[in-house]
């Protein structure tokens, strides 16, 4: 062990700078993976122990009505029923409705509970978790504690067609029904203002089952089962429910958004540090080629040698990888804000060893790994050849450029020289070029259709968007239409109504359906095959089809009520919101079921049309027969206005890293030719080059290999880029990505990039001011 | 290198044709029918059955329609199964055609999986073939290009063997860098320029010795003659011993009488001289600090010295400058001037005070040992201070000079240049 | 009259190494004339290589003012005196310092080009010189590692002459050579030299001395002696006895 350490002291002690830099990159990479490892383990059991924490429900249902003798069948059929463990059903207001949240509208569907009642629940229990003095008021979920709704302030909800405004008393947390991203979003009101909305009857009476179910893998079976007979006894009141399945996925999409993010970024630097520590021993060995044959002369076995390098960067690697655990655990507190906006569940950051083991272990392992291979030259030198090999007899390089044919200018020759002859260093440029190049299309990609343009993100996340959505009665539908075709405001209207369907033996799903589905916006709702033709034919959502292993052509059976049809599927859809469990269908297939006694038509408006007038317009124009009216495009940019700030940090913080990134290696690249090259430099200064034509010279040398691995990099990311991207979106139920990537922003990003790189490593290069032609003379004064 | 480019192509195409069987294999279900399109077609067709001749085919399926007396209504193109029995035989997809539970015919799907076999079977034949040919290519080039570096290359070796042996020392191996084993050829070639420089040598360091031989020989005659002359003198002039021997023993007491006298004085200054002088070289830049550290009082004007190196123990020095200063202080109390001037190899730092100098008679005494002016009976002092300065300033290879100036008392240190003693 | 080419005045040079001062070079006045074949001779150490690099513009002074061509470039920067040394010096060295990567040809060319544009007249100038040193076409494209000692050693002098400086400064260019090819250098120097070419050489090798008409002798970094041998002739003795005396006189 002794010897090691004194081989280790002067290894560390000869490459100073090259660790220090090893170290901040092995420090990246356990940074971001550990944070990704919190993020992706942790961060969902929160879930799970938050939910066990408030005896949480698996399965929700809301139903509009408030008879006893409903509420006794209920609670007949959850007692017969083997699976129930216990639930919980209670009178509450239940409507749809909307909130301002993040500067747009969000649409959910209300359920109000009177306070007190809520509280004393002993399953789906609520845990306040702000309170203040105000006697009268709202508490909401925490999720909507923004800037702009705090305690003390008023908030204005859409409860049906009204806008009410109350004052804010407080937040709480609910697991199963505390954000829109639920299905349902609970609302408590104090005892009074209950009575008041209760006494206007704004929303109707309902009431609220809450089922623990013993096996909550079966949850999505259960609700279907538990719809299904619902609405077979009732089936003019209108239901939602939800299940333990769908919302622990549902709040958690930016999270796992986030840590997919995360996991690649933690990915690419680890690739970059294994690069790095190969191509700096491999160096490091034929520098030292004269040392380590003296250390073999004086009977050091290969065993040992070998042992030294793995001791020392593995040493350096524990200690960097803490250092990094330490660093993403001061950074978790702020991606926990990021992300508690988005779920709503309150997250305490703590001490969390699996992560900490798996980081240490992956780390140590992939360097092992590394350090092992790249020593391998060790065991071939021989004491006799490394101490000659200081004077090289034969040497069949190829003469590179010769300057006498060549028409490049001198620097640009000499540097063309370098270039060819350090050829490991182009495949670490290379490697590290491509890795940016990949982030920087990656970021183009998220700036371009999240950011800048917000519809292709939008269009796979919520499937259709539209300006306005009116909900009308079947009866006036001709009516309606006929108006709308004279209407020259509207541009487009087309049929685009869901309905939920029950999967025979399977899940409940959600029936999109529409006349002519030519007319739909987004086309690229379905993946593969297309979209139904005809009665028979459905396209259902890929994630459901992929679980049960379905392809194009097979049948399936859908049903409603007592109907059950069988549908061949003609296509794949991708639909996130719906967490991948929808089918479309065509109007005469739905009804193949069901007749729907009313229909959601959405309408394209022109540009110039302010949405909400039109929307209040038409409900008093058919009055009676409008039974809702949605500003879509507000609730559109309600939602995005989440993922642009998600996106915004996303995306500062990998081109952060890829700063980061470039600067180490080309530092690492830089130091590495100016040790090799150090003579040659003494020799180039006597004979009359200056400084800035080496220092020059040497950036340039770096910039063939930059220039063409950054374009073939960005290249080949803009193709894989949307496969890519669909395998971290995967989680939330989609499969194909058909981005926009700029083209623009990308060439820029490459040019900025190759500037950027050469500036760098001129910068890098300034150590060759210190070589002064004197080196030439150390040995005589 | 031609080896790794050979070695990658190899196993590109191997991978290539694994991937091409691999693909090959695992597409065994595209035989199976579109169920989708054959959907299209029923359904289409029975939208279309009350005007069959306005019918147009939207798959790439091919098909007949049948009403249900089997005619034949409709078809896509010539050569189907036209009849239930020929569609039967040819395993053709048959299905009802209905609108609202009625009956109205069949559509007889053309079972084109043959086709699709064969195509598949060609493709894959091509796909391989092309592979094999470009394996092929490259094994034959690689065997050329192994001709061409290595069975080539020994064939010219073997003649080049051949002159060696002769003893043919002089025709070079031509030698090819691409070469595989240009090193190993690169060796032979240095074997034989070896060969033929120890030739050379061994015929040179032959000629060397007999050189050496003559010379030496020539230079040993010419002492021994001188010698063997002056002793042939001596004897000759040789007449009384004696009388020779006295008057020497004479001479050499009297040397010995005046070297116990220098003895005998030099012993009592030893004391002071033994302090160590140890000059180095240093920048003269230094003097500037070592006047201003003995000039506490801050009489004189900053000096100006020219730059060089100069030789000087810098413990000592700074003494002699704080003698010269203190006496300044102590008995002229005045300004004090510092000049500073090079020449070829000395620096002289001329430092001059306003006090009026000293008696001409006293002026040859300053330097001895204990002396002290009459000016300087209620000042403390001994009287060593100059003579220690003159000492330390010779020991440094420099000197020291006291005289009475224009204003007052002008004392000149001198000290040496490095390199110019 | 000879043209003073070179002029240093008060030179003195000092390193500092573990914090001590080193002083190589001390108050050295001297000139150099065109045309000269100047060796530096003294005993390892005496400060010969400093004085080389000092007066060549290799290396800056510490003290003093060394005038080259009435340009005074003690007070240049590294870079300046870079500019300064790829027109007015040609070096050669005693390590050789070829670099490995390049061809014989571009290891010249890379110092050529440096100030010329016009390649062509470049080319052309480096095959008139690798012809008088009698380095074959093939040798030109060979690369450093391949050639034996003698040859790299007359590739830097051809790369040392390449921009017709004023002055070739050699550093013991025959000390890492065998005697016979260190001949070969000699005599190449000497040619160049009787065309013309002033010539500064280090050396402490007495063969290597007597091609010169102007031996210094340097010793604790001063100039002891100097000695006027006239031109080379080929096995004159009483040029050699001359040397060998001015050598003992000085303490060789």
């Amino acid at each position: 062990m002794t010897e090691k350490m004194l081989l280790i002291r002067g290894n560390l002690h000869r490459t100073k700078g090259q660790v220090i830099a090893e170290i901040l990159l092995i420090l990246l990479a356990a940074g971001m993976m550990n944070l990704w490892l919190m993020l992706s383990l942790d961060y969902r059991q929160n879930f799970d122990r938050v939910h066990k924490k408030l005896n949480g429900e698996h399965v929700t249902l809301c139903i509009a009505g408030a008879e006893e003798q409903m509420q006794r069948d209920i609670a007949d059929i959850l007692e017969k029923e083997k699976r129930t463990q216990e639930f919980s059903i209670d009178d509450a207001m239940y409507i749809p409705g909307g909130i301002e949240y993040n500067g747009g509208e969000t649409t959910t569907s209300f359920v109000l509970l009177k306070k007190e009642d809520a509280l004393n629940r002993s399953i789906g229990k609520i845990e306040l978790v702000e309170e203040s003095e105000y006697t009268e008021g709202v508490y909401l979920p925490m999720i909507y504690k923004t800037g702009e709704i705090t305690v003390g302030k008023k908030v204005s909800l859409t409860i049906g067609s009204k806008k009410m405004t109350y004052q804010v008393c407080g937040f709480f947390n609910s697991v199963m029904t505390g954000s829109h991203n639920c299905g349902m979003c609970e609302i408590l009101l104090t005892e009074k203002t209950y009575q008041e909305l209760e006494e206007k009857g704004y929303a109707p009476q309902s009431t609220l089952v809450s089922v623990r179910i013993a096996d909550k893998s079966e949850s999505e079976n259960f609700e279907t089962m538990l719809n299904h007979k619902v609405s077979e006894k009732y089936p003019l009141l209108s239901t939602i429910s939800n299940s333990y399945a769908l919302v622990s996925q549902s709040r958690y999409i930016s999270q796992m958004i986030c840590s997919g993010v995360v996991s690649a970024m933690a990915f690419f630097v680890l690739m970059i540090v294994l690069v790095v520590i190969a191509s700096n021993i491999r160096n490091d060995i034929q520098e030292n080629m004269k040392n380590l044959g003296v250390w073999k002369g004086l009977g050091y076995q290969s065993r040992q040698l070998i042992g030294s390098f793995l001791l020392q960067f593995l040493g350096i690697t524990v200690l960097a990888a803490l250092v990094g655990i330490a660093l993403s655990y001061s950074l978790f507190p702020g991606v926990n804000d990021m992300m508690v906006s988005q779920t709503g569940i309150p997250y305490e950051v703590h001490f969390l060893p699996i992560p900490l083991l798996i980081t240490l272990t992956v780390l140590w392992g992939t360097v092992a790994v590394t350090v092992w291979f790249s020593c391998g030259r060790i065991r071939k030198i021989t004491p006799i050849d490394a101490l000659r090999q200081g004077v090289q007899t034969h040497n069949f390089k190829r003469n590179y450029v010769p300057l006498d044919q060549t028409r490049l200018p001198l620097h640009a020759a000499l540097s063309m020289k370098t270039t060819l002859t350090e050829r490991k260093h182009n495949v670490t440029v290379w490697i590290t070029m491509w890795m940016v190049s990949l982030i920087m299309v990656f970021s183009g990609l998220m700036l371009e259709n999240v950011i800048v343009d917000m519809t292709p993100f939008m269009e796979l996340v919520v499937g259709e968007s539209t300006d306005s959505c009116i909900n009308i009665n079947t009866e006036a539908e001709e009516t309606f239409l006929r108006e709308m075709e004279k209407d020259d405001r509207v541009e487009k209207v087309y049929l685009y109504h869901s309905q939920t369907v029950e999967h025979i033996g399977g899940a409940e799903l959600v029936a999109i359906f529409s006349d002519d589905f030519s007319k739909v916006n987004n086309q690229k709702v379905v993946i593969e095959g297309r979209f139904p033709e005809f009665e028979n034919e459905a396209a259902v959502a890929v994630k459901y089809a992929r679980e049960n292993g379905w392809n194009i052509g097979d049948e399936i059976r859908l049903g409603e009520g007592k109907k059950e049809e069988n549908y061949i599927i003609s296509g794949f859809t991708q639909i996130s919101n719906n967490l991948g469990r929808d089918c479309i269908l065509t109007r005469e297939g739905y009804e193949r079921l069901s007749k729907p006694g009313n229909l959601s038509y959405y309408l394209n408006l022109s540009e110039d049309v302010e949405i909400d007038e039109f929307n209040q317009e038409i409900s008093r124009r058919f009055a009676e027969d409008v039974n809702r009216t949605l500003n879509v495009l507000e609730v559109v940019n309600g939602t995005s206005a989440v993922y642009i700030s998600l996106m915004e940090v996303i995306v500062a913080a990998i081109l952060l890293l890829s700063v980061l990134i470039i600067l180490f290696v080309l530092y690492l690249l830089a130091r590495t030719i100016l040790n090799k090259k150090k003579k040659e430099y003494g020799v180039l200064k006597a004979l009359g080059f200056t400084t800035a034509q080496l220092i020059f010279q040497t950036a340039l040398s770096f910039m063939p290999t930059v220039i063409l691995s950054t374009v073939t990099g960005l290249i080949v990311s803009s193709w894989v880029i949307n496969p890519l991207t669909a395998v971290f979106l995967r989680n939330i139920g989609i499969v194909k990505c058909t981005f926009y990537v700029p083209v623009g922003f990308t060439a820029a990003a490459g040019i900025w990039v190759i500037v950027f790189a050469f500036a760098a490593a001129c910068l890098l290069s300034w150590r060759i001011k210190k070589t002064v032609p004197r080196v030439l003379l150390a040995n005589e004064l | 290198m031609k080896k790794h480019l050979f070695l990658f192509c190899m196993s590109l195409t191997f991978l290539l044709e694994g991937a091409a069987a691999f693909l090959f294999f695992r597409e065994k279900d595209s035989g199976a029918q579109d169920v989708v399109a054959v959907n299209r077609v029923v359904k289409t067709l029975e939208r279309d059955w009350n005007h069959l001749d306005k019918h147009k085919n939207a798959t790439e399926l091919d098909y007949a329609v049948l009403d249900s007396e089997g005619n034949l209504l409709w078809k896509t193109r010539e050569d189907l199964s036209e009849s239930m029995n020929a569609a039967i035989a040819h395993r053709d997809t048959i299905l009802d055609l209905s609108q609202e539970g009625n009956t109205l015919g069949k559509v007889l799907i053309y079972n084109n999986s043959e086709d699709v076999f064969t195509e598949r079977r060609r493709a894959a034949v091509t796909g391989i073939g092309v592979l094999s040919l470009i394996q092929i290519l490259l094994f034959g080039s690689y065997g050329f290009l192994l001709y061409r570096k290595m069975v080539l290359p020994f064939h010219k070796l073997e003649g080049f063997a051949e002159r060696i042996a002769g003893g043919n020392l002089d025709v070079p191996l031509e030698m090819d860098r691409q070469n595989l084993f240009g090193v190993f050829t690169e060796s032979f070639d240095l074997m034989r320029a070896e060969l033929k420089r120890a030739r050379l040598a061994e015929a040179e360091a032959n000629a060397e010795k007999k050189e050496l031989v003559a010379k030496l020989s020539h230079d040993i005659k010419t002492p021994v003659a001188s010698i063997k002359a002056a002793a042939e003198v001596g004897s000759a002039l040789a007449e009384d011993k004696k009388i020779r021997e006295n008057y020497q023993q004479i001479i050499q007491k009297a040397d010995q009488i005046n070297r116990l006298v220098t003895n005998l004085f030099t012993a009592t200054l030893e004391e002071l001289q033994e302090l160590p002088v140890q000059p180095i070289d240093m920048e003269s830049s230094e003097l500037q600090n070592l006047l201003e550290n003995a000039d506490y009082l801050c009489r004189a004007e900053k000096v100006h010295v020219p730059s060089c190196l100069i030789w000087a123990d810098r413990l000592r020095l700074q003494q002699v400058f704080d003698n010269i200063f203190a006496n300044s202080y102590k008995y002229a109390d005045t300004a004090i001037e510092v000049q500073a001037e090079r020449t070829s190899s000395q620096i002289l730092i001329v430092i001059e005070d306003f006090g009026g100098g000293v008696p001409k008679e006293e002026l040859f005494h300053l330097k001895e040992k204990f002396f002290r002016g009459n000016n300087a009976k209620e000042v403390e002092g001994a009287g060593l201070g100059l003579f220690i300065s003159d000492h330390f300033m010779k020991r440094m290879d420099g000197a020291f000079l006291v005289e009475n100036g224009t204003k007052g008392l002008r004392v000149t240190v001198a000290v040496s240049l490095s390199g110019r003693i | 009259m000879k043209k003073t080419c070179v002029e240093a005045e008060n030179l003195s040079k000092s390193f500092s190494s573990g914090g001590n001062l080193q002083h190589v070079l001390k108050n050295i006045d001297l000139e150099l004339y065109q045309g000269d074949f100047t060796v530096i001779m003294g005993a390892s150490g005496a400060g010969k290589s400093t004085l080389l690099y000092a007066l060549s513009g290799m290396d800056t002074p510490s003290l003093g003012k060394i005038s080259f061509g009435g340009n005074i470039i003690s007070d240049l920067d590294q870079d300046g005196l870079a500019v300064f040394r790829r027109k007015h010096c040609g070096f050669v060295f005693q390590q050789i310092y070829l670099i490995d990567g390049m061809s014989v040809m571009d290891n010249v060319l890379a110092a050529g080009l440096l100030i010329s544009k016009d390649k062509k007249a470049v080319i052309q100038r480096a095959k008139e010189l690798f012809q008088a040193v009698d380095l074959p076409e093939e040798t030109q494209r060979k690369f450093p590692a391949q050639l034996s000692g003698g040859e790299a050693q007359r590739v830097g002098i051809v790369r040392g002459l390449i921009n017709s400086p004023e002055v070739l400064f050699a550093d013991e260019p025959t000390g890492a050579l065998n005697s016979k090819t260190g001949l070969d250098v000699l005599d190449t120097l000497t040619k160049f030299n009787e065309q013309g070419q002033s010539v500064v050489m280090v050396t402490h090798d007495t063969r290597s001395a007597r091609r010169g008409n102007r031996i210094l002798y340097l010793k604790d970094g001063r100039i002891l002696g100097e000695c006027d041998l006239g031109r080379y002739v080929h096995g004159d003795k009483q040029r050699h006895e001359k040397l060998s005396a001015f050598l003992t006189e000085m303490g060789w």
